[in-house]
């Protein structure tokens, strides 16, 4: 077995410190040790998109990178995108209003893809928002409600942009 | 689906990576994105005893201008590469190409030499770089040499590039005015794998003659390939005047296809060379209207 | 309809759901989340062949590896074998022998032979690489077309491949057949899928050892399943067997039943006396948990001069894999008895037979018996382009009416009056606008555009009430501050239960959706759990009447405290007031604190507390209807099939939540799509699987999705509530529709798919082989 290496990251924009040997996943580091259950593996493989993760601003599929390899990196999980208890993200009360979610399970991978993608296009046309959010799955949904919530989140955010 | 165990390099230079790979050879694997090794690895379908890992090797990143074209570190993500203005202006098809690869957040991590270098036939920027005669510059211990596009891709997943050689640029030139540039693939799903692709460049001189013709081709061999019965077709007719279906027909000639679960031989054959025909008008309509322009 | 007590206040609104707020935050608690003291992690080694002989198999370095706690093989689990039966499936039934580890051979690729366990999932997977095991390849039988006749067997132990046979003829037909003016043939196809919920299976057992409990956290659809049967597993009784429900990821019938995997997870945490975690990774998901679809079925039909049907003879077969999820089922025998579907269609004949394949065993798959909506709706539009006639011209002249309600089906089905197919053919026709789309489908093949439009109307019979399906419970508590408890032996999994229990429970009590939670698992009364389209109808009345006893226990200590008179009272939003003079109230909270705490204030005779189980028994059937009408454009250069347009008229009676029902059709629909046009759970001729990663088993994404439209005729059912089942629906439509779509856009070239799936491969082979090119 190969020798445990510490780590240290900020989470959610807290240091979160760990032990972990050079093999383990982001994902799973993030789990097990920084306790941000969330963030789902829904193949391991990186084609799903469950597990995506913002790190240092930008969507990464927790999965394909190494918890070694995130050492000192600044990383967003789903649990750290609502402001505090009582107050939704914009794309997280979107996905509520608009039925975007029924197993739950491939949400937060959703919830931080259309963030990152809103980020890098706020005025998406719906062709663009399905194409942008086609790097996840979802097997329940049917993608109905998540292309209605993406459209929601981004009027929203936009207005909040401009007030 | 955990990967083995593996001891893990995170060197900062060039140098540093060379020499960890002339010490390991064979159990060494440099690790660029990871989009397409890191699956390997879960699924335990490869091991190495050592990691490389590339990504705080500072001098593998960024794109520069270079003799007119670019040069782009084999780090260099492809969302970098995606809204580069200098690619975007300089090499065209490259900047049409990279929305083809997977996501965006694949692209996020992704990078243009990592791609190259796993050389996955059915892939983007491997066709993209035969089409435009690129150029790779490779590094070992031993200094930096460079091969040609041509000659880089040996077989499938395999390169010139050696266990113990690194890839650490890739150099495309820029083409004479006017041309044209076109990039599309057939892909099962948005993202995925082409079923087959086609990466079209035509290059006119004044009077609208094509002087230059370049076809990379996608998913239609063991690696990816170059449609030079469609090229040759191509030379010395008026842009204007060339029939992309007719000619893109013949592009089934300098095809090798393998037949998957996904598509069979036939299917990569035909479709390939239908898809060949349509990038190709694209290319062509795009570069009448330049030489209108001009 | 039944009318129940209460006006409907909260049932029937697109109530946001209260599931949401911790799963679109990350906080859900699905299985994987769950982490116990002292927790080992399992992980099971697998046939990489299809059918073999195990010569040798040598753990010793497996078990020595640091981390190892255990490895287990066959010999050492399989004498709980007698004690693996599902619940649906009867024991005197023949079956494959119910190992939970491959014995002396292997079956299919997938098939589980060793089990390690391991203080992490990284270091289980290193001691399977440890595991010296050598195999005797033997041939495998893997083409069900041909497996009844095969020399090689599946389960030698069976004798033979095929796994039932089920021969219904019907001589009424022969003299239909002898008048018909068309006779027309086919046999339809589909193709091996699988149900791949987001989340795979796992389950978490802890054993607490001389208290004699098992602990068990799982991602089911069926609680009281895995009660029953695990208990049963481990020989101990149902009461010292304590199932949590949390979250789960889907299933869409993979998770009704216990795997063999969860049976040994069981039996090891027992044997160890540590608790045992088992995640299911992707690819084991994609191998060995359930496949489904694979089957065929040849109809012969009998068709008069003006279109009408007068009889039908059906052949069904399917392949039930090595070891069916669930044990051997017969939905075949399902599918040619639903064949008629909502058509007036004269006698049926049928035969269905199941055979066994050393391939991944077939499980429920939403609508598992949809093989009749897909051959039915199939099989109509090929007649009409036989016939000459437009399909929905077809439709028109066979489909049931209203006039002809009841209506007693020849294969034994009887439809009651609360169906509506001609209303749903008629909306969805309106809906996509059916002749405006002919026009423009006319005006693009002038141009060498190639568009189709495809249709499917079905009956869908849900919440059926026989045996264990048939009854679910409710046992209803308002607590001391009046919110309201609910506990039932439901497992939700993505259908809303957490809210559409609360909204009937809201309305029939009187409180606020918001004030309801709904428990699920440990504690809750025998239920079969949620699939089969069963909750609304069947659980829904549970809630139903368990809150309906509370309310008149309420109503009747509030007339008694307030000294009013209960037929003046109404309860709403936790209120209890005297009608139009809304000054006089008491709230829920002081009506159950009176219960509870001051029971001497009560009305003589009344039983202190504020509780109430229920049980709903359901008819036999409770029948959905709906219309899909789908477009689509054909690339004729490349074979790949862009959908343009979706629309679905469906008929679930009375709709609970709009949102909820219209997010269970997009489901449906969408994975029918995938069905047709991606999904290929393909084996090669020697067994060895071809997709088992998310980079070749293709579900669709975004991108290849239309928006879908979705209108809704509401005939009430004569259930309490007037509600009808509809989680599977969309899965059922989806497929003919799409097919006939891709059929229809195919026309020109004169060719006749009769297969699935209809990828561009498939496409370009049809246009290929086009007697007009």
């Amino acid at each position: 077995m190969a020798d445990q290496i510490p780590l240290s990251m900020t989470v959610n924009g807290r240091t979160r410190r760990g032990l972990g040997e050079p093999r383990l996943t982001l994902a799973d580091f993030l789990r097990e040790q920084a306790l941000c259950t969330g963030v789902h593996l829904g193949c391991e493989h990186g084609v799903c998109g469950s597990c995506t993760v913002m790190m240092d601003g930008q969507a990464v599929r927790s999965c394909l990178l190494f918890a070694v390899q995130a050492d000192g990196a600044d990383i967003t999980t789903v649990e750290g995108l609502a402001p505090d208890e009582e107050t939704l993200h914009p794309v997280q009360e979107a996905f509520r209003d608009c039925h975007g979610l029924q197993c739950g399970f491939c949400t937060p991978g959703f919830v931080i893809s259309v963030a990152a993608f809103l980020e890098a296009n706020p005025d998406p046309s719906d062709e663009e928002i399905r194409h942008g959010i086609s790097g996840n799955l979802c097997r329940c949904t049917g993608y109905q409600g998540i292309v209605a919530a993406t459209r929601q989140a981004a009027a929203v955010m936009k207005g909040n942009e401009q007030s | 689906m955990k990967p083995a165990p593996f001891e893990y390099h995170a060197p900062e230079t060039v140098a540093d990576v060379v020499g960890l790979l002339a010490e390991h050879g064979d159990d060494a694997k440099p690790l660029a994105g990871g989009q397409s090794l890191v699956p390997l690895l879960a699924m335990r379908l490869t091991r190495f005893e050592h990691i490389v890992d590339l990504n705080r090797v500072d001098e593998l990143f960024g794109v520069s201008a270079d003799n007119g074209g670019v040069r782009t570190g084999a780090m260099t993500r492809q969302a970098a590469v995606e809204t580069d203005a200098a690619v975007a202006d300089r090499v065209p098809l490259l900047h049409l190409a990279t929305p083809h690869i997977g996501h965006f957040q694949i692209r996020n991590r992704g990078t243009i030499g990592g791609s190259i270098a796993h050389a996955d036939p059915a892939s983007e920027y491997p066709a993209v770089m035969l089409a435009l005669d690129g150029v790779a510059e490779i590094a070992s211990t031993s200094g930096t040499r460079e091969v040609p596009a041509a000659e880089f891709f040996e077989s499938t997943f395999m390169t010139a590039v050696a266990p113990d050689e690194l890839l650490v640029a890739l150099r495309f030139s820029a083409w004479d005015q006017p041309a044209g540039f076109a990039f599309d693939e057939i892909a099962r799903r948005s993202g995925d794998f082409a079923l087959a692709g086609a990466a079209v460049g035509i290059g006119t001189d004044a009077d609208g003659r094509i002087n230059r013709a370049a076809v990379g081709m996608l998913g239609v061999g063991p690696i990816p390939l170059r449609a030079s019965s469609v090229e040759a077709a191509l030379l010395g007719l008026a842009a204007s005047e060339a029939d992309p279906a007719e000619i893109g027909r013949l592009a089934a000639d300098d095809m090798d296809p393998i037949g998957d679960v996904h598509a069979s031989v036939d299917y990569r054959l035909q479709a390939g060379s239908t898809l060949v025909g349509r990038v190709l008008a694209e290319a062509l309509a795009q570069v009448s209207t330049e030489a209108g322009n001009g | 309809m039944s009318q129940s007590a209460a006006a409907a206040r909260y049932v029937g609104q697109s109530v946001k759901r209260l599931e949401d707020p911790r799963l679109v935050t990350g906080h859900g608690r699905y299985v994987d989340d769950i982490v116990l003291p002292g927790m080992l992690h399992a992980a099971f080694g697998r046939s990489d062949l299809a059918r073999a002989t195990i010569t040798r198999l040598d753990t010793v370095e497996a078990e020595a590896l640091d981390g190892v706690y255990a490895v287990y093989t066959g010999a050492d689990l399989n004498s709980y074998n007698d004690s693996l039966r599902a619940s649906l499936h009867s024991p005197e039934s023949p079956a494959p022998p119910a190992n939970m580890l491959a014995e002396g051979d292997v079956r299919f690729v997938g098939d589980p032979y060793v089990m390690v366990v391991a203080e992490s999932r990284y270091i289980a997977e290193d001691a399977l690489d440890l595991v010296e095991v050598e195999f005797e390849p033997l041939e495998a039988v893997v083409d069900y077309e041909i497996a009844a006749e095969s020399e090689h067997h599946v389960h030698p132990e069976l004798g033979g491949n095929l796994a039932h046979d089920l021969p219904v003829p019907n001589p009424a037909t022969d003299e239909a057949f002898e008048n018909a003016a068309h006779t027309i043939t086919e046999t339809w196809h589909q193709h091996r899928q699988t149900n791949v919920p987001m989340e795979t299976r796992g389950i978490v057992a802890s054993w607490q050892p001389h208290a004699g409990v098992m602990e068990v956290w799982a991602s089911t659809q069926s609680p009281h399943e895995l009660q029953l049967v695990g208990a049963r597993v481990l020989g101990i009784g149902e009461h010292k067997m304590v199932v949590h429900f949390g979250d789960v990821g889907g299933g869409f019938g993979q998770k009704m039943f216990l795997g063999r995997e969860d049976m040994a997870v069981l039996v090891v945490a027992k044997l160890l006396g540590s608790p045992v975690k088992w995640i299911e990774d992707r690819r084991e998901n994609l191998l060995a948990s359930n496949h489904a679809r694979i089957e065929q079925m040849t109809v012969k039909m009998a068709v008069g001069e003006d279109g009408s049907f007068l009889a039908a003879d059906l052949d069904q077969l399917e392949d039930d894999g090595a070891y069916p999820l669930g044990g051997p089922a017969t939905p075949g025998a399902m599918a040619t008895m639903l064949y008629p579907g909502p058509y007036r269609m004269g006698p049926v004949s049928w035969r269905a037979r199941t055979v066994y394949t050393n391939t991944c065993g077939r499980g429920a798959y939403r609508g598992p018996w949809q093989m009749e909506s897909v051959a039915r709706e199939q099989m109509i539009d090929r007649v009409a382009r036989e016939i000459g006639m437009d399909p929905l011209e077809l439709r028109r002249r066979n489909v049931l009416r209203p006039e002809d309600l009841p209506y007693q089906v020849s294969t034994g089905l009887h439809f009651e009056t609360t169906i509506s197919p001609e209303q749903t053919l008629e909306q969805a026709a309106e809906m996509i606008g059916y002749d405006d789309f002919r026009a423009e489908q006319a005006a693009a093949r002038e141009q060498g555009r190639y568009l189709g439009l495809g249709m499917a109307l079905y009956i869908e019979p849900t919440s059926m009430g026989m045996g264990p399906l048939g009854t679910e419970s409710a046992m209803l508590r308002v607590e001391v501050d009046g919110h309201v408890n609910v506990f039932m032996g439901t497992g939700s999994h993505g259908q809303s239960l957490e809210t559409t229990i609360a909204q009937l429970v809201a309305d029939e009590l009187g409180v606020r959706p918001e004030d309801v939670t709904l428990h699920q698992g440990h504690g809750s009364g025998y239920g079969f759990g949620t699939g089969g389209s069963r909750s609304a109808v069947i659980a829904g009345s549970a809630a139903r009447a368990a809150a309906s006893g509370v309310r008149d226990k309420v109503v009747a200590i509030a007339a008694h405290l307030m000294e009013a008179s209960a037929d003046d009272l109404e309860v709403a939003d936790g209120v209890i007031s005297v009608k139009g003079t809304p000054a006089a109230s008491m709230t829920m909270a002081q009506v159950a604190a009176t219960a509870y705490q001051n029971s001497d204030a009560l009305p003589p005779g009344t039983e202190a507390g504020l509780e109430h189980t229920a049980r709903y028994k359901a008819p036999p059937s409770t029948h959905s209807n709906a219309c899909h009408i789908c477009t689509c454009e054909l690339d004729p250069g490349t074979g790949k099939v862009t959908l343009l347009r979706y629309v679905v008229s469906e008929d679930c009676g009375v709709l609970i939540n709009p949102m909820v029902v219209d997010g269970q059709i997009a489901g449906g629909v969408v994975q029918g799509i995938g069905g047709v046009l991606y999904e290929h759970a393909v084996y090669d001729e020697s067994g060895n699987p071809l997709a088992s990663t998310f980079l070749d088993y293709l579900l669709p994404t975004a991108a290849e999705v239309p928006d879908l439209e979705c209108g809704h005729v509401v005939v009430p059912s004569d259930t309490p509530g007037g509600h009808k089942g509809t989680g599977e629906g969309g899965a059922i439509g989806a497929p003919p529709a799409i097919f006939n779509a891709v059929a229809d856009a195919l026309a020109p070239f004169g060719v006749y798919p009769n297969r699935q799936p209809l990828d561009p491969n498939a496409v370009l082979s049809l246009i290929a082989s086009s007697p007009n090119s």
